[in-house]
């Protein structure tokens, strides 16, 4: 039989039902298995070993008395720590924050909370969700489950850990720039950024609000449609979100067209490169279309992520003044300027880097040279992408370009750190679903294949991330820790 | 090319005390970053592209209203008489 905490989140509710293990008990191994791992893999900020513990137990007394216990009952989730939990210090990796405790649940948590899921604990990033590593958290870095000298891609790197390492079932990860699909790739889960508006963001600590979603992150399509169809909807406290129908379990296959990106494949290593490849021939074989199709304005994506990601970042960080919350700096003599100026240069460096870059696109010189441009190209991409879609139910490439790499290797040069989500942004600046599945391993690490669709089209990401799934089996968690 | 006089100028305008680590090697790194998104510049300027993605209707807006939080939780500055305690302006 398959150990309690190595069971996928729809196993957990079956398991539950039927009466096959307590609430109480899974947790207790849910538990048992963060104490073995997390010295190593490090997924966690905060950790409520208590508060999971006494909802377990309120899940066992509701089906000792037979009252609906909702569809994620006892299923554990990991919560990226920049999305609000009330009574749960939510610390979005900074100093800044490291003693923010919110008076109020993130919709998202709302929805997990009345459908039975039993909340964890809080999970690492880099700081505010700027990077690609967890490098740049100001607790400590999380390290990769398949190789722990390794990093776990980032910003949501805690949660693409945990899940993997089996300290959760599934977790919640928030994608502005590929921040969910990243870490998905590099630590063999199935993550996926919905399309801008199917989640609500209320809740959702800032970066860049054009941009951002939250997300699921889990080691099973059926485990991530669950988990979809609990977070969307539209939501009064967002109004950028709108209605969505549910997503199912695809029960027979549907022929879908599907194109390569030329340039995405063209740019990645030989070993991702042959990856996609191989994947997209079990597309063909399994009765889907494939060609192979160019982005014209691929070229212009990553500047114009890079412009518009910190323009929004320097406008939403503004807010960190330290007066209503914040961390131990008394106010003495200061006059507003020095004190506002002093206790910021507790941010990391990279949040610096991004709030200066963001305060010179947007200043007058420079306004019209580069955050309109980068606006622009965004408007131009996306029309490219509906043409693209219409002939194509799905593009793919690789999710990312490289093999996870070491800890260091990109640390001090800010550009290479950028490169590297070079494939991922198209669909933040777009606003479109996109997906990262696993599709095989090179020397040991991991692989993902990115899928993405047309707006509100998560069916479709679904049904052929199903169809995949069941034909090519890739290991989702590591024997070796 | 971001002189260093140039980043102490960002540097006040958004509200950040660098650090003289910070002071030395961020103007070499902004430089990389601000010449990597020139390439924006080849992009033609064409007002008739829309530039917004997802429009929102007013009506669709819910109203303001007020209700009470509990944000007397978070105030760490607020004084015993309710009011929040700020540095001075000058």
């Amino acid at each position: 039989m398959t150990k309690l905490d190595d069971l996928l989140a729809y196993e957990v509710v079956e398991g539950l039902t039927e009466g096959q293990f307590t609430a109480e008990e899974y947790v207790i191994s849910i538990l048992k298995r963060i104490e073995e791992v997390e010295p190593k893999v490090h997924s966690f900020i905060t950790l409520d070993t208590e508060g999971a513990l006494s909802s377990a137990k309120i899940i066992d007394k509701k089906i000792r008395e037979k009252e609906d216990i909702g569809q994620l009952a006892g299923v554990t989730v990991g919560i990226k720590d920049n999305i609000s939990t009330q009574g749960i210090r939510t610390t979005c990796a900074s100093k800044i924050l490291e003693n923010y405790v919110p008076t109020y649940d993130a919709t998202v948590i709302r929805n997990l909370k009345e459908n039975g899921a039993i909340l964890l604990g809080k999970l690492n990033l880099d700081e505010f969700g700027m990077g690609s590593t967890t490098e740049y958290s100001r607790y400590h870095p999380t390290h990769n489950p398949w190789n722990l000298d390794y990093v776990p891609g980032g910003s949501s790197g805690g949660s693409g850990a945990a899940v993997a390492a089996g300290e959760c079932t599934v977790a919640l990860g928030s994608d502005t720039g590929g921040s969910i699909r990243c870490p998905s790739s590099f630590c063999s889960v199935v993550g996926l950024k919905p399309t801008y508006g199917r989640v609500s963001r209320s809740g959702l600590i800032s970066y860049a609000n054009s941009l951002e979603q939250i997300g699921p992150i889990c080691r099973s399509v059926k485990d991530l449609i669950m988990m979809l169809n609990i977070i969307s909807g539209k939501d009064a406290m967002d109004n950028t979100s709108i209605p969505s129908s549910p997503i199912t379990v695809p029960n027979k296959s549907k022929k879908l067209n599907v194109a390569v990106i030329k340039e995405l494949v063209t740019g990645s290593d030989q070993e991702v490169a042959k990856s996609v490849f191989s994947a997209s021939e079990k597309f063909q074989e399994i009765g889907f279309s494939c060609e192979e199709v160019s982005i014209k304005n691929l070229h212009y994506a990553l500047p114009s992520y890079y412009t518009l990601a910190s323009a929004e970042a320097s406008s939403n960080l503004a807010r960190y003044d330290n007066i209503r919350y914040g961390f131990d700096y008394p106010i003495g003599e200061y006059n507003w300027d020095t004190y506002f100026s002093n206790v910021r240069e507790n941010f990391g460096e990279e949040v610096k880097r991004r709030i200066l870059i963001g305060s010179y696109v947007l200043s007058s010189g420079y306004y019209g040279k580069y955050y309109l441009k980068a606006r622009r190209l965004r408007s131009l991409l996306r029309l490219e992408l509906l043409t693209l879609f219409k002939k194509y139910d799905l593009l793919i490439g690789p999710t990312m370009p490289i093999l996870p790499f070491k800890f260091g290797e990109k640390i001090d040069d800010p550009i290479k750190m950028y490169l590297v989500d070079v494939n991922t942004v198209i669909a933040n600046l777009a606003g479109i679903p996109a997906i990262s599945l696993p599709i095989g391993f090179s020397n040991g690490l991991p692989i993902g294949l990115q899928i993405m669709a047309a707006p509100f089209e998560e069916q479709k990401l679904i049904d052929a991330s199903y169809e995949l799934e069941k034909v090519i089996h890739i290991q989702r968690r590591p024997n070796s820790i | 090319m971001i002189s260093k006089e140039d980043l102490e100028h960002l540097a006040q305008i958004s509200r950040i005390n660098l650090t003289e680590n910070e002071l030395e090697k961020f103007p070499k790194q902004l430089d990389k970053t601000i010449e990597y998104i020139d390439i924006l510049e080849e992009l033609a300027s064409d007002d008739s592209v829309n530039l917004d993605l997802q429009e929102l209707r007013f009506e669709e807006l819910r109203m303001d209203e007020i209700s009470m939080s509990d944000d007397k939780q978070l105030n760490k500055n607020i004084t015993e008489d309710g009011f929040l305690r700020g540095p001075k302006m000058k």
